[in-house]
């Protein structure tokens, strides 16, 4: 029960981390780990499509790196995905707020 | 060699399902990602550690799906409560007529008891299953058409005004139902004892016989049957309307007397039965003069009293609007 009411609430984090981190571009599996290590738990499989349709949405932007021995996708946030997160950070941070004061009243 | 070929197929299957535009796009950033998985997990990239990631990866087709930002459901939810209204529709009120229909026709057609009520329960199976079966593909087809182009776009937004009118239950739905079920039984069982001549004169072998006077198929038959099937009409129109009002009222009343007052005249000039049948029914016993008036009586009064109870309920209606 606690389980699928965990990812529930994680689905729409996953979103706002990546565009977080893509400051800087990266490479799916780099990614991955980053948000693994970083407390974000996803799955090769939602996070890989996921990216995929942030580009196709605009808000990523992507290039082939072929320098290296094994060619891979580079991901960064497009100038509409930066716009996108402040927003997103805007409305994580106004959550983060309301739940707060209800938990607090609440006890 | 064999570890290639397992990401090579997995990544196969993944793109195959795909779009052709980003198949390749997609298959080189896979190849990459699970070979970047994999050394991660175990540098000497063993065929275990491609296995373990492949499985972590899970069903091609999911991941396609993913990939291809296509529905894994058949109707999804803004489709499904129509669905399930259409759904209910035709098989709680198409399916019963399209049965009735099917077996009024083998009863016209003077088929067996048997044969009647194996059409009836074969078109429920077929024209049933068909009806699930076509409306579930048309709905996934229109599922599939709007999917991508704007999942939360609704034919017409819902308002307010969508809400149906509260009703209260309506108590004598079930009796109009059961008054429409009994007269289109009625009107069967008058024209089966016609085509099947279900009767035998002296016992299994003898002579079919019609129970009514055959004579009656040339004359006033009819209009008792008409004026059945006008009642049956009337009746499920009650249902739909949820009531009578006046005007419904008196087209009853003239259906009623349609069927009625040929009834009574028949009985009256003792022309109902088939002689034949009187004769070999009764045996030495002759049916007394009274009996027939009081049958004449029976068919008056209870039609008379029909008639009225329906203009009592469509009173109240008829004031309100």
């Amino acid at each position: 029960m606690i389980l699928s009411q965990t990812q529930e609430l994680r689905r729409g984090t996953v979103v706002l981390a990546c565009l977080a981190l893509l400051e800087r571009p990266q490479y799916g599996y780099a990614l991955l780990e980053t948000l693994n290590d970083a407390g974000v738990a996803v799955d090769g499989n939602t996070l890989y499509p996921l990216l995929r349709r942030l580009e196709k949405q605009g808000l990523l932007s992507s290039e082939w790196n072929t320098e290296e021995s094994r060619p891979r996708k580079f991901y960064r946030v497009s100038p509409e995905g930066s716009r996108v997160r402040t927003g997103l950070v805007r409305e994580w941070q106004d959550l983060v707020d309301s739940i707060a004061r209800l938990t607090q009243e609440n006890r | 060699m064999s570890t290639t070929t397992l990401t090579e197929r997995y990544v196969h299957e993944v793109v195959r399902r795909i779009p052709a535009g980003q198949r390749d796009d997609v298959a080189a950033e896979l190849r990459g990602t699970i070979a970047d998985t994999v050394e991660a997990r175990e540098p000497a990239a063993t065929d275990e550690a491609e296995r373990d990631v492949l499985t972590e990866m899970g069903d091609p087709a999911l991941l396609a799906a993913r990939y291809a930002d296509r529905p894994t459901v058949l109707i999804g939810p803004d489709l499904y409560p129509t669905y399930i209204r259409v759904l209910v529709l035709l098989l709680t009120a198409v399916l019963p007529v399209v049965t009735a229909v099917a077996v009024v026709l083998d009863v016209i057609d003077g088929a067996g008891l048997g044969t009647v009520i194996g059409t009836g329960i074969g078109t429920v199976i077929t024209v049933g299953a068909q009806m699930v079966a076509w409306l579930t593909v048309v709905f996934a087809l229109v599922e599939r058409a709007q999917g991508s182009a704007a999942p939360e776009r609704r034919a017409s937004p819902w308002s307010p005004d969508d809400l149906p009118e509260h009703r209260p239950s309506d108590r004598g739905g079930v009796g109009a139902c059961a008054a429409a079920i009994g007269n289109a039984l009625l009107i069967g069982l008058i024209v089966w004892q016609h085509t099947a001549a279900p009767y035998r004169a002296g016992g299994a072998g003898g002579d079919r016989l019609q129970v009514l006077d055959p004579g009656l198929w040339s004359g006033w038959i009819w209009p008792i049957l008409a004026g059945l099937a006008g009642v049956v009409v009337l009746e499920l129109v009650r249902v739909a309307a949820r009531g009578w009002t006046v005007q419904r009222a008196a087209w009853y009343a003239a259906a009623e007397a349609l069927f009625a007052l040929p009834l009574a005249w028949v009985l009256y000039r003792q022309e109902f039965f088939n002689p034949a049948f009187l004769t070999d029914f009764n045996g030495d016993w002759t049916t007394p003069d009274s009996f027939y008036t009081a049958a004449v009586l029976v068919v008056l009064a209870v039609s008379a009293g029909a008639v009225i109870t329906r203009f009592r309920e469509a009173r109240p209606f008829a004031a309100r609007g």
